[in-house]
C-alpha cells in the first residue's frame, strides 16, 4: 500500500512537471477567443481575384488590398459554391450547400431559410451583429402578384441587429455603391464586441456606374467610344449610357452583338479592354474603399482584435468565352479572393494553395473564436489549413450549383422590368418574348430550382454535368437572340492545369475522370436532394428589384 | 456519504478500503487517471490484486417492471409506501437514483440492456422495420443488427442457462428478444402479467436452479395496458371521485391516442389523481407478486449466489406535459426509471446518486460476473461498468437518450451532469432545454434564455451520435405511419 501511495506521488510530481514545462509562459487561463475578438466579414460581389495584384494581376488596381494581403493569410484556391450573390452568399453565411439551406434563387423569401447562420451562433455568443451592404440583392423583395413591398430586410438580415444600406435609389432599390455605412457604424460600436459583415455591391454590372470621376475613367483606352453607341442610331438606344450594362452584354454572344436576331456588331480588343478599364476602375474604387476601411480599424485601435475576412462572392466573365456577367461557371466566375488577417497579423504572409470553398468561412470563422462548430456545416475549418498541420489538405472536390442567370432572369421579371422603362427590343423580338418568357416559365418550377445544372472542381479539373442538357438547349437565351440552336454539351470536361483558359472541352479524352467525377458529382446531387430544404407550402416568392 | 459492504464478502471489502484511500487521494490532487495505473501494479498490494466484487458463476435474476416510473419508487422518494419489495432490495443493494433510460418505450429502450448499445445503433427502434400494408416486416435484432452481440448469448456461451420470462408485446421473441436464451417464454397477442411469467421462471428453475442461469423476468403489470386480474379494488383512489374513469386498458388507449393525435389531453387534477392512484394499485399488486416469487427463489436455497438488478424499461406519463402513456416525449417521467443492483449476501446497500444510463447496465453485468469478454463485444458496448461506482468511485456522466415514435415524432436528447437537458425533435427542428435540477418537472423551457449553453448542448447532442455512426444530418426526418400499436396500423390497413 505504501508503494501505491509512492508510485501515485512520483506520477503526481511528473505530471506537475510537464504541465508546468508546457505553461512556462503564462499560467492564467487562456480565455476563449469569441470573448474578445471582433469579426469583419468584407464580401465583394463579382471580384474576380486575378483582378488584384495579390494574385498576379499586373495593372495597379489594389495597393490596399495588397498590402492587407501582406499581413493576412491568402488563399490561391477559393472556389464558390454558385454563381448567384444571394445563393452563394447564404452558403457561406451557413456554411451549407445552396439546396440544404433553402436560398437557391431570388425567389426565396424571409423565414424560408431557417438554417442557423453565423451571425445568429456569434449572438449566442453575446455578440453586436451589424450588416452594412450595398448590394440591392441584400434588401427589399416586392410581392410578385400585389407589386407590393415586402418588409424591407429579407432573410439575410435574421439575426443582425443592425441591417443597413448605403444608399437608396429613386425606385427604392439600393444603389450599387461602396458600403460606406460601415464607418459609422464601426465608429459607433468600436467597443462593443461586433461581428460586421459588410457587403459591397459597387463591381456589379453596369460596371463603374457609381464609381466617380475622375476614377471612372481612369482606364479608358485613350479616345474609345463605346461600340453600342457607334451601332445604328436604331440599336443604339438613347439610355444606354457609356456603362457596360446588361442589357447590352445580355446581346453578346460569342462576342457577336445580336439586334433583332442578327449579329450586327463584332466586339475587338479594344471592346473587350474598354468593358476590363471600366470593370478594374470598379476594383479601384473598391481597394480605396478598403483601404479607408483598415486606416479607420487602425484609428479606432481595433486591428489587433479584429479577425477580417475578405472574400468575393462570385466573379464575372469579362469576354472569356465571348461571355459576360456570371452567365456560367467558368473560373473567372468560381475561383474567388479570400483573404483571412488574423489578429496581430498572425499567420501573415502565408499563401494557401489547397482547394478550399465558400462553405469553409463559418467554420473557421467559429474555429478561431473557439466556438463549437455547428453540426449543421457542410464545410470545414481551414485553421488547420492555415496553421500548416499535417493531414489538413483542404477540400477534395468542390461541388457547384449553376443557376442559367439569363433564363433564370428572363422567365421572372426582367421583361416586365424592361418593358416598364421603355423597352429596349426591336420589333422582331417582342413579337416572339411573350412565347419565350411562357417556355422559360414552363421550364423552371417555381423557385428557380437549378434544373441539374451541376459542377465539381478539384485541383486539377473541372466536370460540368448539365442533366437536362435538352431542356437548357430549348429554353436558352443564346437560340433566342441568334434564333439558331446553339449546341449545349451534356458533359463538359475541362483540364484546368493544362488549360486554365477552359478551351477545350476534354470528356471524351479522359472518359475515366469524367466517370470518377461524374460519381462523385452525383452522388452528392443525389444527397442535396435528400436534404433539400422542405418549404412550407404557403411560402410566396417575391422578386428583388433591379437595378 | 460512503457506507462499507457487507463484512461476510470476502476479500472486496478489504481491498475497497485501500482503494478508497488511493481514490481519495488522487482526487484531492484532481488525477484520477493515475488511481486506474496503479490497480495493475502487479506487486503493490496483494489484496489489489484479486479485483473485488467479481462473482464469477454467479446467477443473475434481472428484473424489467415495465413502464416503472422513477417518482414512484418509495425508495427513491415517492410517499406512498407501495413498493416494500424493491425498497427491501434498494436497501440491501446499489441503488441508483439518477439512472436515465436510453429510450422512452419499451421494444428501443429494453435492448439497450442486452446489447449496451444505444437504440439508433441496434436498430430496434420501431415495431416494423417496413411498414408498409401489407407488406410489413416486423423488426427483428438479428436481421437489422446481425453482428450486435446480446447479453444472453454472450452469457449462454460462457456456460450458462438463459431463461427469459416475459409479458411479450414489445420485448416479445419477434424482435429478437429471445436472442441468447435457452428458453424464452411470452404469451402471443398479450400485454402479459407477472402473474403469468414469474410462475413459468420458478417453474424452469426447478429443472435449471443447480446450473448457473441468467433469467430475465418482465411483465406489463404497471403498464397502461396490464389491468389486474379480477379488476381493480380502488385502494388508493380519492373518495368521492365521480368515476368518470374506471382505469381500463381501453381508456387508457383512448387517453394516448387523443394525446398523440392533438397534442395534449382533456384531464381534470382529479382524473390524473385517479391515474396515480390507479397506477399505485398496479405498483404495490406487482411488487407483493414479485415478493412472493422472492419467497420461492428463497426456498430453492438460490438467494446467496444470486445477482439482482431491478429496473423499468422507462415511466409513464401522467399529464405532466398535458400528455398519456409513454414514447412520444423524453421527458423525466419517461426516462428517469429505477436500477437496483443487490450482490450476493449483500446486506448494506449505497445509494448512488451519480447519473449512469441504462446503456451501462450490460457492462456491469459482465463485469460482476467475471466473464471473458471478447473483443469485439467490448467495442460494441457504449457504456462502463457501474462496478467502480460501486466501490465509490464517482461515475456520473452525461446521458443520452432518443425516441423514434414513428407515427409522429423523432426526438433525441442529452441530459447533462450538472442536469441540463436538451430535447431536440428532428422533424422540425424543435428544441427544448430544462434545468433539471431546478425545475425537476420541465416546464421552463430555457432555450431563448440560455442560447449559448443550448447550442453547445446541441453540438454535444449531435456529436454523440455521429460518434456512434448515426450523423443526424445524414438524413431526412419525416414523420410517417409506423405503428406501435395494432389500433393505429388500422388506418394504414383500410387504405
Amino acid at each position: 500500500m505504501i508503494r501505491i501511495f509512492l508510485i501515485v506521488l512520483l506520477c503526481l510530481s511528473g505530471a506537475a512537471i510537464s504541465a508546468r514545462g508546457a505553461e512556462s509562459v503564462s499560467d492564467a487561463p487562456k480565455k476563449p477567443r469569441h470573448e474578445y475578438t471582433n469579426v469583419i466579414l468584407v464580401s465583394l460581389q463579382c471580384l474576380r481575384a486575378d483582378h488584384l495584384g495579390v494574385y498576379g494581376y499586373t495593372r495597379d488596381t489594389s495597393r490596399n488590398i495588397d498590402a492587407l494581403a501582406k499581413r493576412s493569410v491568402v488563399f490561391d484556391n477559393a472556389i464558390s459554391q454558385a454563381n448567384l450573390t444571394p445563393v452563394t452568399q447564404m452558403s457561406v453565411l451557413t456554411s451549407q450547400y445552396p439546396r440544404v439551406n433553402g436560398m437557391v434563387s431570388f425567389e426565396v423569401a424571409k423565414d424560408m431559410v431557417t438554417s442557423r447562420t453565423l451571425p445568429e451562433i456569434l449572438k449566442y455568443y453575446d455578440y453586436t451583429t451589424a450588416a452594412t451592404l450595398s448590394s440591392p440583392e441584400f434588401f427589399m423583395r416586392f410581392d410578385s402578384e400585389s407589386g407590393a413591398m415586402i418588409n424591407p430586410g429579407d432573410v439575410f438580415s435574421r439575426s443582425f441587429d443592425y441591417y443597413g444600406r448605403t444608399a437608396r435609389g429613386p425606385q427604392g432599390a439600393s444603389i450599387r455603391t461602396v458600403p460606406t455605412d460601415a464607418f459609422q457604424w464601426l465608429k459607433n460600436n468600436k467597443d462593443k464586441k461586433f461581428f460586421l459583415w459588410i457587403g459591397s455591391g459597387l463591381l456589379h454590372m453596369p460596371y463603374a456606374a457609381a464609381v466617380p470621376a475622375p476614377y471612372k475613367t481612369m482606364y479608358d483606352p485613350p479616345g474609345y467610344t463605346p461600340f453600342w453607341k457607334r451601332l445604328p442610331a436604331k440599336a443604339g438606344e438613347s439610355s444606354w449610357n457609356d456603362d457596360p450594362s446588361y442589357d447590352i452584354f445580355s446581346r453578346v454572344y460569342h462576342n457577336d452583338f445580336y439586334w433583332g436576331f442578327k449579329p450586327i456588331y463584332h466586339l475587338n480588343e479594344d471592346d473587350v479592354k474598354y468593358v476590363k478599364a471600366r470593370y478594374d476602375a470598379g476594383v479601384y474604387y473598391t481597394d480605396l474603399f478598403i483601404g479607408e476601411l483598415l486606416r479607420l480599424l487602425d484609428s479606432l485601435k481595433l486591428t489587433e482584435k479584429t479577425l477580417v475576412i475578405l472574400q468575393s462572392m462570385h466573379g464575372d466573365d469579362l469576354g472569356e468565352h465571348g461571355l459576360y456577367f456570371h452567365y456560367d461557371v467558368t473560373e473567372p466566375v468560381m475561383k474567388n479572393a479570400l483573404l483571412m488577417r488574423f489578429p496581430g497579423g498572425e499567420y501573415g504572409g502565408k499563401r494557401v494553395a489547397e482547394l478550399v470553398q465558400g462553405l469553409d468561412v463559418m467554420p473557421t470563422i467559429l474555429d478561431f473564436l473557439d466556438i463549437p462548430v455547428t453540426h449543421e456545416a457542410q464545410g470545414t475549418s481551414l485553421l488547420p489549413l492555415v496553421k500548416g498541420e499535417k493531414g489538413a489538405v483542404g477540400s477534395e472536390y468542390v461541388f457547384i450549383d449553376r443557376m442559367p442567370w439569363w433564363e433564370y432572369t428572363l422567365s421572372k421579371w426582367y421583361l416586365e422590368l424592361q418593358h416598364a422603362s421603355g423597352g429596349q427590343f426591336t420589333a422582331s423580338e417582342e413579337a416572339r418574348l411573350k412565347d419565350y418568357q411562357l417556355l422559360l416559365q414552363s421550364n423552371f418550377d417555381r423557385l428557380g430550382y437549378p434544373p441539374g445544372d451541376i459542377a465539381v472542381r478539384t485541383s486539377e479539373w473541372k466536370l460540368i454535368h448539365r442533366k437536362n442538357r435538352d431542356i437548357l438547349e430549348k429554353v436558352s437565351w443564346w437560340r433566342f437572340i441568334t434564333d439558331t440552336l446553339q449546341p449545349v454539351e451534356e458533359l463538359e470536361l475541362y483540364d484546368l492545369k493544362n488549360d486554365p483558359g477552359e478551351k477545350q472541352n476534354v470528356a471524351d479524352k479522359f472518359p475515366l475522370v469524367v466517370a470518377r467525377l461524374k460519381e462523385k458529382l452525383l452522388e452528392w446531387d443525389a444527397l442535396m436532394e435528400k436534404r433539400k430544404a422542405a418549404y412550407k407550402k404557403s411560402d410566396k416568392r417575391y422578386i428583388i428589384p433591379y437595378p | 456519504m460512503q457506507r462499507e459492504e457487507d463484512r461476510s464478502v470476502p476479500g472486496y471489502c478489504k481491498a475497497a478500503v485501500i482503494m478508497l484511500v488511493c481514490l481519495a487521494l488522487c482526487l484531492a490532487m484532481n488525477v484520477t487517471g493515475h488511481a486506474e495505473e496503479k490497480k495493475k501494479e502487479p506487486a503493490a498490494a496483494p489484496a489489489t490484486v484479486k479485483s473485488p466484487l467479481k462473482f464469477k458463476d454467479y446467477n443473475v435474476v434481472f428484473v424489467s417492471f415495465d413502464a416503472l416510473q422513477a417518482a414512484h419508487v418509495h425508495s427513491l422518494g415517492y410517499p406512498r409506501d407501495i413498493t416494500p419489495t424493491i425498497d427491501a432490495m434498494a436497501k440491501k443493494g446499489f441503488n441508483f437514483t439518477t439512472n436515465i433510460s436510453t429510450a422512452s418505450w419499451t421494444v428501443p429502450a429494453s435492448m439497450t440492456w442486452f446489447t449496451g448499445v444505444y437504440p439508433s445503433e441496434h436498430k430496434l427502434t420501431n415495431k416494423f422495420a417496413v411498414f408498409n400494408p401489407p407488406n410489413n416486416v416486423i423488426s427483428n435484432l438479428k436481421k437489422l443488427s446481425p453482428n450486435v452481440v446480446t447479453l444472453a448469448e454472450l452469457l449462454k456461451g460462457n456456460g450458462y442457462v438463459t431463461g427469459g420470462f416475459t409479458g411479450n408485446a414489445g420485448v416479445n421473441g419477434f424482435f429478437g428478444y429471445d436472442q441468447g436464451f435457452d428458453t424464452y417464454f411470452y404469451e402471443k397477442g398479450k400485454f402479459g402479467s407477472m402473474g403469468v411469467s414469474l410462475p413459468k421462471a420458478l417453474e424452469w428453475l426447478k429443472d435449471n436452479k443447480d446450473k448457473k442461469f441468467f433469467m430475465f423476468l418482465h411483465g406489463y403489470d404497471m403498464h397502461g395496458q396490464g389491468v389486474p386480474e379480477g379488476g381493480f379494488d380502488y385502494r388508493f383512489v380519492e373518495k368521492g371521485y365521480d368515476r368518470k374513469y374506471t382505469g381500463s386498458a381501453a381508456e387508457q388507449e383512448a387517453l394516448r391516442e387523443e394525446g398523440l393525435e392533438k397534442g395534449a389531453v382533456a384531464l381534470r387534477d382529479e382524473d390524473v389523481k385517479f391515474w396515480r392512484a390507479i397506477y399505485d394499485e398496479k405498483i404495490q399488486r406487482t411488487d407483493a407478486r414479485f415478493k412472493k416469487f422472492l419467497e420461492e427463489f428463497e426456498k430453492l436455497g438460490l438467494m446467496d449466489r444470486t445477482i439482482f438488478v431491478l429496473t423499468s424499461d422507462h415511466g409513464t406519463e401522467f399529464h405532466e406535459h398535458k400528455r398519456f402513456d409513454h414514447g412520444f416525449s423524453l421527458y423525466d417521467e419517461l426516462i428517469h426509471v429505477p436500477l437496483i443492483i443487490k450482490l450476493p449476501k449483500q446486506k448494506h446497500g449505497k445509494i448512488i446518486k451519480d447519473q449512469v444510463s441504462s446503456v451501462d447496465v450490460m457492462p456491469t453485468i459482465l463485469d460482476l460476473l467475471d466473464v471473458t469478454v471478447p473483443e469485439k463485444v467490448r467495442a460494441q458496448m457504449r457504456g462502463s461498468s457501474l462496478v467502480s461506482a460501486m466501490k465509490g468511485k464517482k461515475v456520473a456522466k452525461d446521458v443520452f437518450f432518443e425516441t423514434d415514435y414513428r407515427l409522429y415524432t423523432y426526438k433525441r436528447g442529452i441530459q447533462t451532469v450538472e442536469g441540463w437537458k436538451l430535447i431536440y425533435t428532428m422533424e422540425n427542428k424543435g428544441r427544448e432545454l430544462y434545468n433539471i435540477r431546478k425545475d425537476p418537472g420541465e416546464t421552463k423551457n430555457l432555450i431563448d434564455k440560455e442560447p449559448k449553453l443550448a447550442y453547445e448542448l446541441e453540438q454535444r447532442l449531435f456529436a454523440h451520435f455521429k460518434s456512434i455512426g448515426h450523423d443526424l444530418n445524414a438524413r431526412t426526418w419525416e414523420t410517417g405511419l409506423n405503428p406501435v400499436y395494432d389500433s393505429q396500423a388500422k388506418p394504414a390497413v383500410k387504405k
